[in-house]
């Protein structure tokens, strides 16, 4: 009998692991190269012998929206947008090689390319790109390759990522391969660099505003299905109370 | 609820966003400003299920997680340091840097700047000072008496004195390049400084492979594109209005939860 409530609780439950991913997509509208999280729910067959059976939900897993961001032309020869499905290769501070979309570069005081949040930009073998001083006139062509008047100065690496829906999400617009698993991201030649753009975030504001207000509705009646319960069993007991 | 404090990141970016831009619209008339750009990033990840989990006995592995990101943060000022327009004041004390360079400013407690802003003035020594009475590096003195001032594009002063048909060679003006250029902190009053992230400077002259060259008589306009900044405001403001959305609904979520008997 009193199923009914925790079914209605994993509605509940469910309704608020998706609030907080769509509360994250939305606190991140403006986050370059920022990939919306989905979260994906699945019934949960509970058999009960001699009766029906019956289903919870469960938060099964959450995938991200790989689609393509608008590109924002922004003029600053540092600033890489990707068209199509490549991803840019990071070894970050720890050492870690991960994988985004985040073309927003800088140099250190070094020459090195890095994020903002200071991980190094790979090439297509997986080794850091640095440029020398004193260059005036810093041109990447669609292949990633990095030129100057002095001549050619490397290549940035673009991957392709096949199993990128498990990898694990770092921050920083960064993904990684999850532990004890094969990172098999492949140069690819299929992308596009584009100098002076940067790929804004793909999360749709009306989508999400509507999924919030989705959100809202499904956890009322989640709410509303708990006290009808409540008042049914309240009520049959006063039944059987005057009975007696 | 950590949607709340999600949305309350989310709102924070947005302001910061908001005060960078203001900052280039307030700027936009500034001799020598570069517009800045607020960079932000995702925060960390509260991995609720691992990617890869085994699903059974036999080895089966679920093909995602669940991931729950906790919001955003601004990871930087990105400064574009793209060429400002030039306008002629013909003002032979204004030069402005067409090209890559920064102008050196002795500053009084014997440190260095940094600037684009190439208004120069006379103290009352007839040395070549900034707008704040700084010393513009090498220190260089005009002689009284002098009727006009050339400077050249490599940046070699030339002082007419009196009479004499043949200008007085005074000095030449040096320029600094930095690896970094984003990494220059601005100090206000139109100089900046270098830092670790900037890395150090090279200083040469005008001209010189690598360096700008300088044009007397003009100045450097700022560099910002009031368009772009007051779209770029619009999509602030709209941001912020859908974060509150979302402390709306989380709000309204919790008090649906509290009226259940």
């Amino acid at each position: 009998m009193e199923t009914n409530s925790y079914i209605s609780l994993s509605l509940a439950a469910a309704a608020r692991r998706d609030l907080e991913v769509t509360a994250n997509n939305i606190a991140n509208a403006n986050t370059a190269g920022f990939k919306g999280e989905r979260v994906a729910f699945e019934a949960y067959l509970l058999e009960n012998p001699g009766g029906e059976d019956t289903e919870f939900v469960i938060d099964a897993g959450s995938y991200v929206d790989t689609r393509q961001g608008a590109f924002v032309q922004t003029g600053n020869p540092l600033d890489i947008a990707l068209n199509g499905d490549g991803w840019l290769s990071y070894r970050t501070a720890e050492g870690q090689i991960a994988y985004g979309r985040d073309g927003q570069l800088s140099l250190s005081p070094d020459g090195v390319l890095q994020t903002q949040s200071g991980a190094e930009v790979l090439d297509s073998g997986g080794g850091t790109i640095t440029l020398p001083p004193g260059i005036t006139d810093l041109q990447i062509s669609p292949e990633g390759t990095i030129s100057s008047e002095a001549g050619e100065l490397g290549q940035i690496g673009m991957f392709d990522v096949p199993s990128l829906q498990s990898y694990e999400r770092l921050g920083a617009g960064m993904f990684v391969p999850p532990e004890g698993a094969r990172d098999d991201a492949q140069p690819t030649e299929s992308t596009e660099m584009v100098q002076g753009s940067i790929e804004s975030s793909n999360v749709h504001p009306i989508a999400e505003v509507t999924r919030l207000m989705e959100v809202q509705k499904s956890y009322e009646r989640a709410t509303k299905l708990i006290d009808n319960e409540d008042k049914l069993i309240r009520d049959a007991l006063r039944r059987i109370g005057r009975m007696g | 609820m950590k949607a709340l404090s999600i949305a309350a990141t989310g709102m924070l970016a947005q302001q910061n966003n908001v005060d960078v831009i203001s900052n280039n619209i307030a700027n936009a008339n500034t001799t020598g400003f570069k517009s800045a750009r607020a960079a932000f990033q995702d925060l960390i990840y509260e991995n609720v299920s691992r990617e890869g989990a085994l699903t059974s006995d036999q080895g089966t592995i679920a093909p995602t997680g669940i991931d729950i990101g906790l919001g955003v943060q601004t990871s930087g000022t990105v400064r574009l340091n793209t060429q400002g327009g030039f306008v002629s004041t013909e003002n032979d004390l204004d030069v402005a840097i067409d090209g890559q360079g920064y102008f050196v400013v002795n500053l009084p407690d014997g440190g260095r700047a940094y600037t684009r802003d190439g208004a120069f003035q006379l103290s009352a020594e007839g040395q070549l000072v900034t707008m704040q009475g700084y010393e513009v590096d090498p220190g260089v003195v005009v002689p009284e008496n002098t009727k006009s001032i050339e400077i050249n594009e490599q940046g070699v002063i030339m002082a007419y004195v009196e009479s004499d048909p043949n200008p007085v060679e005074l000095g030449q003006l040096s320029l600094a390049t930095f690896i970094n250029d984003g990494g220059l902190r601005p100090m206000g009053n139109n100089l900046l400084e270098g830092t670790a992230a900037s890395g150090d400077a090279t200083t040469a002259n005008p001209g010189d492979p690598g360096f700008g060259i300088v044009r007397q008589g003009y100045l450097e306009n700022s560099n910002v594109n009031i368009i772009q900044q007051i779209t770029d405001l619009i999509s602030a403001q709209r941001a912020y209005e859908m974060n509150s959305k979302t402390i709306e609904t989380a709000d309204q979520m919790m008090s649906t939860a509290n009226q259940v008997r």
